[in-house]
């Protein structure tokens, strides 16, 4: 058990445990002091010294968040001479540098002004410096202005302990410090991430989102409606909290935890904080019909929702269910994909519903049915307790920027060795053993490793030499330091005890499981994590890829080659642009209907009808993990703009003007439904 | 004894502290009914003869020479100096010059600006020389009630002033105070 400390803070007998800080007994307390260096899930650091307190009478104030508790301790946390002490630190942060809160855009949401707010500061009794600083805005989405900078240093912290990014630190001296980020580079040309962790911690307006509206939130704090939620857009499905004013979206947090909690303790990543603020298109209000002189003009809900039904029932009267086709984007949610494909084939009886990223899913399919057997994929989360890692044809900083983060963080801090085949610009700089096949030729490279790390096994005293270039590689052209790697990637996989393999687009986009299928039989032969759990992690393009698959959206067969699809079609779009091949596929389309948030420009000349929908963010439903085994219900963060309707409601309305009666009548029987489709576990089972 | 007298200055300001003093609507006429409003811009008196007066408002930093002379002739006629809003109170937007030299300040505001065309400093003895940099009042002149806000809100101009007349020096309370 832990010793206790008996202690009077402000007259009041408190026990708390050995070594705790003052600051922090008081809190446990209810004793409020105010702080502005100090983040609960930050190590302490000491630096601003607002929360100074009188201990045991002794002439200098101390700092309460690094001040350790003693026996018989006599705190005071407040009296003039205190809160004197503290206002005069105060103004000389806000006349230090540019502290002037009418031009700031974060403004409204500052621990700086807040505090200013609470201790009264209503002027300056010193004058300010007016020094000049940089203003760096050469990331897309946070600037970073020194001007504002109170270097509390907090920033610096999140980036270490909560991303492991290390790209900030102090740099200069005295009034001149600045908050530099690796050797003084931009952010634009800085190895950061984006993850945004030292935005969300700065007090200030130093480090603000680019993306948000500048004076979007001005005012008090106490305005604020806060959204727990979690962000569906890679199937990570990381905790956050929306803010929100007025049905604007303030700002995302991830939930910070410095111990304990969640593996990637509530980091987030450029997806999650920053995407949803972004405006990718023109956004729809009304449903549109394209007029036979090519030109868009708006429809009523009514009319339009009568086109569609009545176009699509004319195809199938004519050629059969056949020829009606459904595709769905992977990032809709559970609900809105099982509306979908229920009312496509209940309704016109379609021959063929699919998702946009059908093809990679079955890929996966395929190779794990040649390995025979039924295992889960490996959880994102293993990737911290692994001791080796293997990435290949991944890129994971587009599709999951997470994981490249905690690849990042392994390397960092635990020295794990990162092998990577493919091709990879953003986790270069911290991998060990780097191969870059030609285009395609990954599976090859899979191939040789699996025969050399099984040959190796079978020989232990075998001495590989960098002069032999194994069969299946003759003719790839390695030159003597590939061959070097190629051998260490063997050698090191073949001693790791629990290496973590991640596999990505470049394998899964093609229909050729031929990459894969030896890829999982390498991630056998180091044996399976508990619960026939595979020591792989399969990186799906979208957010609710196995959430889709699992419901049966992507087509098991999927259908052949290139050509130009005949018939009719709808279109449930997210909030993606679509490959570049599609829509010449869409261009002999009889009719082709659309569900979109945003116009979908690359359609323009092929669609008939638009119907918006809402984004991803202005509705309720459920997402589906990565690896399929987790699946959460979240809340809209905000409310449709007006006119636009929900997918239930437009879904529902199309299902009406058909003899379709779905076996759900509220959105909660199709809740219901979904979680009894949905059964958890290797979602690549049939 | 008469309704105490108040008057008010607009110096390197918007106006918008006056706008929103005007905008107390009907809590404008308690006020007026309360005090007797001498030198004001809302009745574009241009006259900065104060007489003695109870209360003086500035509006606005102190970017010249010229507010100044009115800063300190106001605080010589009034026992209670407010300064109304983020400039006053702290030098506000007006500080954005305050990083740049007064000269390049003027240059490039008079003569390199993309839309001039053939400028020139403006330079009379009727104008007013530029400070070298922009300063709250109490920069200048001592303050004795500050109502900081971009504007200050109606409830904290009204409140402040219904504290005056009743003889109290107010301090914002906490949720009154606004910087933006």
């Amino acid at each position: 058990m832990e010793k206790k400390v008996n202690l009077k803070i402000d007259e009041r007998e408190i026990v708390v445990d050995e070594g705790t800080t003052i600051l922090d007994a008081a809190q446990q307390n209810g004793i409020r002091i105010p702080t502005l260096c100090h983040h609960p899930c930050l190590s302490n650091w000491g630096g601003c010294r607002l929360c100074v307190v009188e201990a045991d009478g002794a002439p200098r104030l101390v700092a309460s968040c690094v001040m350790p508790v003693r026996e018989g301790m006599g705190v005071v946390t407040s009296n003039d001479r205190i809160i004197e002490a503290r206002r005069t630190i105060l103004e000389f942060m806000f006349a230090e540098r540019n502290h002037y809160c009418m031009f700031c855009a974060q403004s409204g949401d500052c621990e700086l002004q807040s505090l200013a707010y609470e201790m009264q500061m209503d002027h300056l009794t010193v004058s300010s410096s007016y020094q000049a600083f940089p203003v760096d805005i050469t990331s897309e989405y946070m600037a970073i202005d020194h001007n504002r900078c109170v270097l509390c240093g907090r920033c610096i912290r999140g980036c270490q302990e909560i991303a492991g990014a290390y790209v900030l630190n102090f740099q200069n001296r005295g009034p001149d410090s600045l908050i530099g980020l690796d050797l003084n580079e931009e952010r634009g040309e800085s190895t950061c991430y984006s993850c945004g962790v030292c935005m969300q911690v700065c007090p200030t307006g130093a480090i603000y989102n680019r993306y948000r509206t500048h004076y979007a939130v001005k005012g008090h704090t106490k305005d604020w409606e806060t959204v727990d939620s979690f962000c569906p857009q890679c199937g990570l499905l990381c905790p956050t909290l929306h803010f929100v004013k007025d049905n604007n979206l303030l700002k995302i947090e991830g939930k910070l935890s410095l111990n304990g909690g969640s593996p990637d303790l509530g980091q987030l990543c450029y997806k999650g904080r920053f995407e949803p603020f972004k405006t990718i298109g023109t956004r729809l209000l009304q449903p549109r019909v394209r007029r036979k002189d090519g030109t868009w003009a708006e429809e009523t809900w009514q009319n339009a929702l009568d086109l569609v039904a009545e176009k699509l029932g004319t195809i199938r009267d004519t050629y059969s269910g056949k020829a009606i086709f459904g595709l769905a984007s992977s990032r809709c949610s559970n609900e809105e994909l099982v509306l979908f494909r229920d009312i496509m084939s209940g309704g016109w009886a379609s021959g063929y519903i699919d998702t946009l990223d059908g093809d990679h899913m079955r890929t996966i399919s395929r190779a794990m049915e040649d390995v025979g057997k039924t295992f889960k994929e490996a959880s994102w989360k293993s990737i911290l307790e692994s001791d080796f890692i293997l990435a290949v044809g991944a890129d994971p900083y587009k599709s999951q920027p997470l994981i490249s983060s905690l690849i990042h963080r392994c390397v960092m801090e635990k020295g794990v060795k990162l092998a990577i085949i493919g091709k990879t610009d953003f986790m270069r700089p911290w991998t060990s053993l780097y191969l870059s096949p030609r285009n395609g030729k990954e599976p090859l490279f899979i191939k040789a490793l699996l025969e050399e790390v099984i040959a190796s096994a079978k020989e232990s005293s075998r001495e590989v030499e960098r002069a032999d270039v194994p069969g299946l590689l003759k003719g790839e052209g390695l030159n003597w330091e590939d061959r070097g790697t190629f051998y260490d990637m063997v050698r090191i996989f073949a001693k790791s005890y629990n290496p973590i393999i991640i596999a990505g687009e470049a394998l899964t986009g093609t229909d050729d499981p031929s990459g894969l299928i030896p890829l999982i039989k390498l991630a056998l032969f180091k044996g399976l994590l508990p619960e026939n759990t595979l020591r792989l992690i399969i990186l799906k393009p979208e957010g609710n890829s196995a959430g889709a698959w699992r419901l049966g959206l992507s087509s098991r067969k999927g259908i052949n080659g290139k050509d130009k699809w005949r018939g009719g079609l709808m279109l449930l779009g997210g909030e993606e642009t679509l490959s570049s091949d599609l829509p010449d596929r869409f261009s002999g389309l009889d009719f082709l209907g659309v569900m979109s948030p945003y116009f979908p420009e690359t359609l323009a000349d092929k669609a008939h009808v638009i119907i918006p929908k809402p984004l991803w963010i202005e509705e309720d439903g459920t997402y589906t993990s990565l690896d399929g085994i987790e699946f959460s219900y979240r809340e809209k963060v905000l409310n449709p703009p007006e006119g636009v309707k929900g997918s239930w409601q437009t879904m529902v309305a199309l299902a009406d003007r058909t003899k379709f009666r779905p076996d759900f009548k509220t959105w909660k029987e199709l809740r219901k439904k979904v979680e009894k489709e949905m059964e958890l576990g290797p979602f690549l089972m049939y | 004894m008469g309704k105490p007298k108040v008057a008010t200055v607009w110096l390197e300001g918007c106006a918008g502290c006056h706008m929103s003093f005007l905008d107390l609507d009907e809590g404008l006429l308690d006020i007026l009914s309360a005090v007797d409003l001498t030198v004001t811009p809302i009745t574009d008196f241009k006259n900065f003869d104060f007489q003695e007066v109870t209360v003086g408002i500035i509006e606005g930093g102190i970017g010249n020479e010229e507010q100044v002379e009115i800063a300190e002739k106001l605080r010589k006629s009034c026992k209670i100096l407010i300064a109304w809003g983020d400039c006053a109170v702290f030098g506000g937007i007006n500080t954005l010059r305050n990083w740049i030299p007064k000269d390049e300040v003027l240059r490039y505001g008079y003569i390199e600006t993309e839309s001039t065309v053939e400028g020139a400093i403006p330079m009379h003895e009727d104008i007013p020389p530029l400070l070298d940099k922009v300063l709250p009042v109490n920069g200048v002149v001592p303050v004795d009630v500050y109502v900081p806000g971009c504007p200050p809100s109606t409830e904290a101009i009204a409140y402040s002033l219904t504290e005056i007349l009743q003889g109290r020096i107010p301090v914002l309370p906490t949720e009154m105070m606004h910087f933006d």
